[in-house]
């Protein structure tokens, strides 16, 4: 499988995992339901004055639906995840990307996390910390088994390499 | 600990309420003065004096359940009156051992000793109080333990390893660096638009509605004065030992290895006297509440001691030229001794600091300098990095540039390069984890008395 190419986000020798295309679905699902929530007293809105200008809460909102349901599925195919021999390289992002690089020998703990949407569609997020707080490496959208392993995988490897702060 | 300690930290809590009561009194003068000349400062005096009774009664239960010990690996701290709680700090992971004593401890000659662990916030270990002399002996002996000196366990204590003092800041010098801060900057000029303006309306009112302001900006030049009076810094066997404080004296002790990054600022105002600020970072400290008085390595100096700060923390920067090299770091822009500097497309995100940006890698740190009103400059060793990120906007994307920031401990210092070439970015990051990596395994270890050979103190 192979990610679109990302011009300075692509070194040369490595090869990006995506992550799982639920994670899309999962992020769909709760856009929408805050969509709804919003929808339905503009509609009321609307319907309530029956001006024309009335209606404009209600496009807004279902433009910004369109918008959110195109956007979504982008930014969950940015995100990408590689695994080099002495580091984790986590990138995401389409206009404002990012790229981090931990390497194992720093990493503190990982942490493992499914929220109640996401473990519906069967998918658990993989975080990492190290020493820093400025290290945002996170990778969302792992399906259950493939968060296990690399939990485990990062836990032995940063044993192997760990060194002193 | 010793039986004073329950007055010590039982004023506290009087303190506390004395601060409330003013705080409230500030809000209604006239309230207050009604109430205390009707007879009720004999009720504030009972309130105080109850207060008084209380909290040194629940200081001095605390005390009683409070001990310490320690052994080859590990200081013990037990503690907690209802909730109990036990505390083990590694040695091996210890990261600076502070000595503070405050202004009351100094009359009964007593200290308190803080452990810093880098185990994020409230993990340090504070021993509190001791007798000063036995605070210090403890100290040695913490640090002969950390750096992995094994003596036999008998009755001589461990040496106090010598020191040699580097830089001492003198008095004159940091009340002419106050009046020459970022503060003043803003302060002076509000002060006189204030009185013009008090002058043109024929009024005190804008004056006084500016004085909690000003009470406020002179509280926080008094607590930096008081905090750097008498700065001195020297190097040990045990790492940078820092003494300041005018009425809470505190010697901190960082051992070699344990900073993270060191930043080294000048605002517009110190220019003409060349001064320059340096400041630390540690792991443990960044996490601490009050943290600004713990990560300065320099107050304000001249060049020659800002260079020699930068020489505590890194003897050897891995050039050829270290004072040339510095000379340009500090002061200097363009790609003068090998600086990677920025495009000049950049000009468009950074229209004046981009000519002063630049970054140099050496053999042992990343030197990043930025700012163009106010000078930074920014030294990352290699070992120390944590993890590294590219980062890029839609601006920067459109310019051709990107941004790597470099992941350090909590702290003052925050190493960021701005608007690189976006090749020369992805460049940088891959080769600077792959330095990263490199360094660490040649670091010396975490006790670093067992290194093979002492870096820190052949000064030639």
């Amino acid at each position: 499988m192979s990610l679109p190419h990302r011009g300075p986000f692509d070194p040369d020798d490595v090869v990006w995992n995506p992550v799982s295309a639920r994670l899309a679905s999962a992020r769909l699902v709760v856009a929408w339901l805050v969509v709804v929530v919003v929808l339905v007293p503009s509609v009321v809105l609307g319907l309530a004055v029956g001006a024309v200008w009335s209606w404009g809460p209600t496009i807004v909102v279902v433009l910004v639906a369109v918008w959110i349901t195109l956007l979504i599925p982008r930014q969950v195919r940015a995100i990408g995840y590689a695994e080099r021999a002495d580091d984790l390289l986590v990138r995401r992002g389409i206009m404002l990307r990012r790229l981090v690089v931990v390497p194992y020998g720093r990493m503190q703990f990982v942490d493992v996390q499914a929220g109640p949407v996401a473990r519906r569609f069967g998918v658990a997020s993989v975080q990492l910390h190290t020493a820093s707080v400025g290290t945002e490496a996170s990778i969302p959208g792992l399906p259950p088994h493939e968060a296990d392993r690399l939990r485990d995988q990062l836990a032995s490897r940063g044993e192997a390499r760990l060194a002193g702060l | 600990m010793h039986p004073i300690t329950p007055v010590l930290k039982g004023w506290q809590i009087v303190a506390v309420l004395l601060v409330i009561a003013g705080n409230q009194v500030g809000d209604n003068v006239v309230n207050a003065q009604r109430f205390l000349s009707g007879g009720g400062w004999r009720w504030a005096l009972l309130v105080l004096a109850a207060t008084a009774v209380v909290g040194v009664a629940w200081a001095s239960l605390a005390w009683r359940m409070t001990s310490y010990a320690i052994d080859e690996q590990a200081v013990h701290l037990r503690s907690g009156i209802l909730l109990r709680q036990r505390r083990q700090a590694r040695l091996d992971r210890l990261q600076a051992v502070d000595v503070v004593k405050p202004f009351l401890g100094r009359l009964f000659g007593l200290a308190k000793l803080t452990l810093e662990v880098a185990g994020g916030s409230g993990s340090a270990v504070e021993l509190a109080f001791l007798k000063e002399s036995e605070a210090d002996a403890l100290r040695a002996e913490l640090l002969a333990r950390a750096a992995g000196i094994h003596h036999p366990a008998g009755d001589d204590p461990a040496p106090v390893a010598p020191e040699h003092q580097v830089f001492e800041l003198a008095p004159t010098r940091l009340i002419g660096s106050l009046l020459l801060s970022s503060t003043t900057f803003v302060l002076v000029p509000a002060l006189i638009g204030l009185t013009v303006w008090a002058v043109h309306v024929r009024e005190v009112a804008p004056v006084l509605a500016m004085l909690p302001a000003l009470l406020g900006v002179g509280s926080a030049l008094w607590s930096r004065f008081a905090r750097e009076f008498g700065f001195r810094a020297a190097i040990s066997p045990d790492g940078i030992r820092l003494r300041h404080g005018l009425l809470e004296q505190r010697t901190q002790t960082v051992p070699p290895g344990r900073v993270q990054a060191v930043r080294i600022t000048q605002g517009p105002l110190w220019r003409g006297q060349d001064w320059w600020r340096v400041q630390i970072n540690v792991a443990g400290y960044g996490s601490r509440e009050g943290a600004e008085d713990a990560n300065v390595l320099l107050p304000v100096g001249s060049r020659v001691e800002a260079l020699h700060a930068i020489w505590l923390v890194l003897p050897d920067l891995g050039v050829p030229d270290p004072r040339g090299t510095l000379h340009v770091a500090l002061s200097g822009s363009g790609a003068e001794q090998g600086f990677l500097t920025m495009p000049r497309r950049s000009r468009w995100l950074d229209p004046w600091g981009w000519r002063r940006r630049g970054v140099l890698v050496t053999d042992r740190a990343l030197l990043i300098r930025s700012g163009w009103f106010v000078r930074h400059l920014i030294l990352v060793p290699h070992e120390r990095t944590q993890s590294l990120a590219l980062q890029q906007g839609p601006w920067q994307r459109a310019l051709g540039v990107a941004s790597v920031t470099v992941h350090s401990t909590p702290g003052p210092v925050s190493p960021l390069i701005a608007h690189l070439d976006a090749a020369d970015a992805t460049r940088l990051l891959t080769e600077q984890a792959d330095r990263a990596r490199v360094a660490r395994a040649g670091a010396g270890p975490e006790q670093w008395m067992s290194r093979p050979a002492s870096r820190t103190v052949d000064r030639a």
